[in-house]
């Protein structure tokens, strides 16, 4: 079958196409000794500048982690991590405190530019503030003063804790505690820096607020922690980003995300997630080991999660939302995409608490190589939740026959009202198609890329158009959105 | 323009073409018509290349070079056009954005440059009107819940934007009742050109009361038998393929 | 170990050399392994995936689990729905009392032969089914306490070409409080052809256990139609587990409606060995006071170009629990699988839970592969355009939920049983309805 085969090439080129973000920048660092104990965890902390709560906080978290085990559920398969031959901090080293661009290392800047990612203000797309995360600290925030104006704080996360404790102290572990998994706990000990968003109650953020996280230093972890409030009525629009440079080793990410929708608010969080995914051998790559999860905590909330997952050797990760208040809404559009032996266990748990609550899942996995991928759901209606909808969609792919793809959903109800309906499906791309595109002169890399957008469509027409672009280059489309 | 000589074709361990010679002229429109399983489109996807059929004996020229030794693609591109008798869905991908895909690959091929939303938006829409393909058929995915009239139509407008050389229509009358078969028909009629020929595979003559051949063969048991006038389609529509098939 | 395990172990121990063909040094040697693996594991909890939804442990703890006695002779033949519903059918009629063999049937046809477990166990194949265990220990290693424990059940073993006459009906009695455990053997040879029912109820007994092991093999094209029906006393526990190995171009179907228990738990497992075959796991679950009904269903394309397709119905009342677990797995290489698999429930009550684990596990891409999974109460809509057209609330939602029922039975490819089984959905309305009243 020369068109299987043909196929398949294809695809491992559009999919597969050579890792871009692989280089490295050569800067001096200061690092944290090698390895994990309360020593590290005061040394990050004392970095800082920490108040003494936070450093208690943390060491709690640590002396929990000691008492805990890996998870062993998801389908993924990974030798076991040395937690004690990694560093737990890498900075950059530069003048104490920025104050503005111009202080910033040049290398830096240039490392961004590669990556597609003007820290320029004046470079810039309109409309969006970037903070930008080099190994454990952000570098730089641009557009600060101009959100603060209208009250909107986007910092770094290590500032936030100095300047706005005591909205840290409030809502910091308030959706994700301490002791919620081995992961997040141990990111509780060890997170380094991340991004802080408060949008103060009826504030429209007037820009999309992004951050872009980048993996520099060998044989160190990244820990970033990032926590966005809505107050009442507010809006706010998140995009992330993440790549890190090709390395032979196995690399560990282990972030926390923490959402909090007030009444009438709503958080659209958009990821890339590019992290390096290995070699075709399967050497290196980074294990992302995520946990990201939204509270709907007000009436008529609403918190929406995209993903486009391409990137990292093993990803392990499920953007949930708690849909407390009455009539809030929890939405996750996701496109995962595996290749040569990369292993993808992903989804989302939509807890209905509260009444009216609607949530909808989108989930579209392509699989291609000798990659494993997994959509592992939960959707749970409490019994006081009266009037739920779910609407959930799996949709997956296979290119090839040495890939797999699973489907893992949990559906539970103990309320009469709610109305749940699961699909899914899961196919090929088929020789139909492709003959059909290419007796229209379509060569065949682009009929397929042609077709896997088709595929992916509805979680593409989610993203903001900043993220858009970015999306369909790695999904492998070209023309998604140009004409019609 | 095409030059078949003495094609001989299987289908996995069957032999379906059993020499077949056909010279097709620049501006000529060749009507094959013949029962079921005659080999009808078996030919029509040799020609346009698609894989499973293994070419045991023979040659087809086209414009000159080896037609077979070109990819499906290459094909398209140097503007071999096949009407599918059954389009195939592709979910998610819109027409417009298909219609794009393949336009912009066939002009990158023949050295033309890559058409601008505006402009490409302009000219399907001067194509599409005497179709009466909607704006609202085009933001659809691609054949995905069009009736056997809507496909048809997709089918003659992509035939309209590519201006193939070498159209090849398979059975584009199966499916139509009498009017969207005169807008079929009409369409194709409009694309009659001088640089152009075309194939017209069918299985009644009632399609060529509409689209009008220069030449009639019959095919049976994969081989041409008979060869004649627009009038043979009229005979064979009297007496049926009995003394063919025999 | 829990009280309940360890009576299971002490039984175990108390009856090792009375136990049914004991002069097989491999049987022997297995049953001890079983107990062993049992007693090192214990019953199964809910932090395993498979049980994650269903606590039978719980319930053993309160059961009656010694074993329940052994009974010959004439029993009272129980006017149960549950055994009337395949009346229609002219049929062989097998009794178990007590999970005991009471008869044997004398007007077989050539072919075909019916005997005891204790019997049949001597011979080659019945070894082979029961060594093999398909892939049921993976799920539970509850059918290790039925390998050391089995005590009687039913052999049906068809010749090639065989096509059993009639339909053989299985009656299961409970007539005395405690455990029974039984092991049913089903081999059709290749082309054979058997179509068997089975009914549970009890007939006397109130607190029991209820468990079964059924192992089928089928040759290359040979059919086998399987139709249950488990109307269990209201106290009672229910434990089945069917494996199936299923040879080239053979047809397999299965149909399970649940009525009765306070917990049952049926479990499938089928295995496709043989390209070109099909297989059909079907059930209706209908319960309601405290009831909670598990189906697990496992169907492993081992090989290319079968197909399968799973249908669950459910309609759960007052405070009663439903379950469904459901896995498709393709190996890698069973290219052109087609696998199906829906789950669809109905709560009737504020009180009323379901759970539902639809999963796909695929190792090859050219297949054709889907789920689905609704939960939802009935359509607000349908109700009042019924009852907009004169139809009262009760028979408006009967209706409904009868049509809704009806999708499941028509997937019984047996005629007879099909309306047999309407009319048991039918009687447990007239009860859910009068207690509504």
């Amino acid at each position: 079958m020369v068109a299987v085969r043909e196929t398949v090439e294809t695809v491992h080129k559009v999919a597969g196409e050579k890792y871009k973000y692989g280089f490295s920048t050569d800067i001096e660092s200061e690092r944290a000794p090698i390895g994990l104990s309360e020593d590290t965890i005061r040394y990050i902390s004392a970095k800082k500048d920490e108040p003494q709560w936070m450093l208690d906080w943390r060491l709690e978290a640590y002396r929990r982690w000691l008492t805990m085990d890996e998870p062993t559920w998801a389908k993924v398969e990974y030798p076991p991590i040395d937690f004690q031959s990694a560093y737990y901090y890498s900075a950059p080293k530069q003048k104490a405190k920025l104050d503005s661009l111009d202080q910033v290392d040049p290398k830096l800047l240039e490392t961004y530019k590669k990556l597609g990612i003007p820290l320029l203000e004046q470079q810039m797309l309109a409309g969006v503030a970037v903070d930008a995360v080099f190994d454990s600290v952000s570098v730089v925030t641009t557009f600060k003063e101009k959100l603060r104006e209208v009250g909107v704080i986007f910092c770094p996360f290590s500032e936030a804790v100095r300047e706005h404790p005591e909205l840290v102290q409030k809502y910091l572990g308030s959706v994700v505690p301490t002791s919620d998994n081995y992961y997040a706990t141990l990111n509780s000990a060890v997170f380094s820096d991340g991004s802080f968003v408060y949008i103060p109650p009826g504030v429209r953020c007037p820009m999309e607020l992004s951050t872009y996280f980048r993996i520099n230093e060998a044989q160190t972890g990244q820990f970033e922690r990032t926590l966005i409030i809505a107050d009442k009525g507010a809006y706010v629009s998140y995009l992330e980003g993440c790549t890190a440079p090709q390395r032979d080793e196995n690399q560990l990410h282990a972030a926390v995300v923490e959402l909090i929708a007030h009444d009438d608010a709503e958080i659209k969080y958009s990821t890339v997630q590019n992290w390096f995914p290995g070699d075709e051998n399967g050497k290196g790559g980074i294990y992302n080991f995520v946990t990201k999860r939204g509270d709907c905590r007000g009436n008529r909330s609403k918190i929406s999660w995209t993903q486009v997952e391409t990137g990292s050797a093993v990803t392990w990760k499920y953007p949930s939302c708690i849909l407390r208040g009455d009539d809030s809404r929890g939405e996750f559009y996701s496109i995962a995409i595996s290749n040569h032996y990369q292993q993808v266990d992903s989804g989302t748990k939509m807890i209905h608490l509260g009444k009216n609550t609607s949530s909808r899942i989108i989930s579209k996995g392509i699989s291609a190589g000798r990659s494993s991928n997994t959509y592992r759901g939960l959707v749970s209606v409490h019994k006081k939740a009266e009037g739920v909808r779910n609407f959930t969609q799996c949709d997956s792919l296979l290119i090839g026959d040495q890939s797999s793809a699973h489907t893992v959903p949990y559906i539970e109800a103990k309320n009469p009202t709610a109305i749940l309906e699961h699909e899914a499906t899961t196919s090929k791309i088929s020789e139909d198609q492709l003959f059909y595109c290419m007796q229209r002169g379509i060569p065949a890399e682009e009929a397929v890329a042609l077709i896997v957008n088709g595929f992916c469509r509805d979680v593409l027409q989610q993203l903001p158009m900043e993220f858009a672009v970015e999306a369909q280059k790695l999904v492998g489309i070209s023309l998604e959105g140009s004409v019609g | 323009m095409l030059e078949i000589k003495n094609l001989h074709a299987k289908v996995g361990d069957k032999e379906i073409l059993k020499g077949i010679d056909l010279s097709v002229g620049a501006g000529e429109v060749h009507a094959i018509m013949g029962p079921n399983g005659s080999g009808k489109s078996t030919l029509s996807y040799l020609l346009s290349g698609r894989e499973g059929y293994e070419v045991t004996k023979g040659s087809v020229t086209y414009k000159g070079q080896d037609l077979l030794a070109l990819s499906v693609d290459e094909r398209a591109a140097a503007g071999v056009f096949l009407a599918f008798q059954y389009p195939i869905e592709i979910p998610g991908v819109t027409t417009m954005t298909f219609l794009k895909a393949a336009l912009n690959s066939v002009r990158k091929a023949r050295g033309e440059d890559e058409l601008d939303a505006p402009r490409f938006l302009k000219l399907v829409r001067e194509k599409a009107k005497p179709l009466n393909v909607a704006d609202d058929m085009l933001k659809r995915a691609l054949n995905v819940g069009f009736s056997g009239g809507e496909k048809k139509r997709a089918e003659i407008l992509q035939m309209s934007l590519l201006e193939p050389s070498l159209a090849i229509l398979d059975e584009t009358d199966s499916g139509l009742d009498i009017d969207a078969l005169k807008v079929v028909a009409d369409g194709v009629n409009a694309l009659r050109s001088p640089d152009r020929a075309m194939i017209v595979i069918t299985h009644y003559q009632r399609l060529l009361d509409y689209i009008v051949p220069d030449i009639v063969h019959v095919l049976s048991k994969g081989k041409i038998v008979r060869t004649g006038g627009k009038e043979l389609a009229g005979e064979l529509e009297r007496t049926g393929y009995a003394e063919f098939a025999a | 170990m829990t009280d309940a395990a360890r009576t299971f172990v002490e039984t175990y121990e108390r009856e090792r050399d009375g136990l049914p063909a004991n002069g097989l040094d491999w049987l022997v040697a297995l049953r001890d392994k079983a107990i062993a693996d049992f007693a090192a594991s214990g019953l199964p909890h809910r932090r395993l995936e498979d049980w994650r939804y269903t606590d039978l442990a719980r319930v053993l703890e309160k059961a009656t689990l010694s074993p329940a006695p052994s009974r010959q002779g004439d029993m009272a033949w129980p006017d149960a729905s549950a055994i009337k519903v395949f009346d229609a059918a002219d049929r062989y009629i097998v009794i178990f009392v007590n999970g005991v063999l009471q008869s044997k049937l004398s007007d077989l046809p050539v072919g075909v032969s019916v005997s005891s477990l204790g019997d049949a166990l001597s011979a080659d194949w019945a070894k082979v089914l029961v060594e093999t265990r398909v892939s049921e220990a993976q799920a539970t290693n509850v059918t290790a306490i039925n390998l050391a424990l089995m005590r009687d059940g039913l052999v049906l073993d068809l010749a090639k070409g065989v096509k059993l006459d009639k339909p053989l009906h299985l009656v299961h009695l409970a007539v005395d409080d405690g455990a029974s455990h039984r092991r049913n053997l089903v081999r059709l040879d290749d082309g054979a052809e058997a179509t068997v029912y089975e009914s549970y109820v009890g007939a006397g007994a109130t607190n029991y256990f209820a468990d079964v092991v059924t192992n089928v093999s089928l040759g290359t094209e040979a059919r086998l139609m399987h139709i249950k029906v488990q109307d269990e006393a209201a106290d009672a526990i229910h434990l089945a587990t069917l494996t199936a190995m299923l040879g080239a171009r053979s047809y397999f179907s299965s149909f399970t409606m649940t009525l009765g228990s306070a917990l049952s738990r049926n479990q499938t497992f089928v295995r496709f060995d043989g390209e070109g075959a099909e297989a059909h796991v079907n059930g209706a679950t209908a319960l309601r006071g405290r009831q909670h009904g598990d189906q697990f269903c496992i169907v492993d394309h081992a090989v290319p170009g079968c197909a399968s397709a799973t249908l669950f119905r459910t309609v759960l009342d007052d405070a009663s629990t439903g379950v469904f677990q459901g896995k498709v797995v393709v190996r890698p290489h069973a290219q052109k699988t087609d696998g199906r698999q829906m789950s669809n429930a109905l709560l009737l009550s504020r009180d009323a839970a379901m759970n539902a684990k639809p999963e796909l596990e695929i190792y090859a891409d050219d297949v054709q592969c889907a789920h689905g999974s609704t939960i939802g109460e009935l359509n607000r809509e349908a109700l009042f355009y019924l009852r907009s057209r004169g139809i009262d609330e009760q028979s408006a939602r009967q209706l409904l939920i009868s049509a809704f029922l009806d999708e499941a039975f028509e997937t019984v490819p047996d005629e007879a049983a099909r309306e047999g089984l309407r009319a048991l959905a039918a009687d447990w309305f007239r009860l859910t309805l009068k207690e509504d009243a």
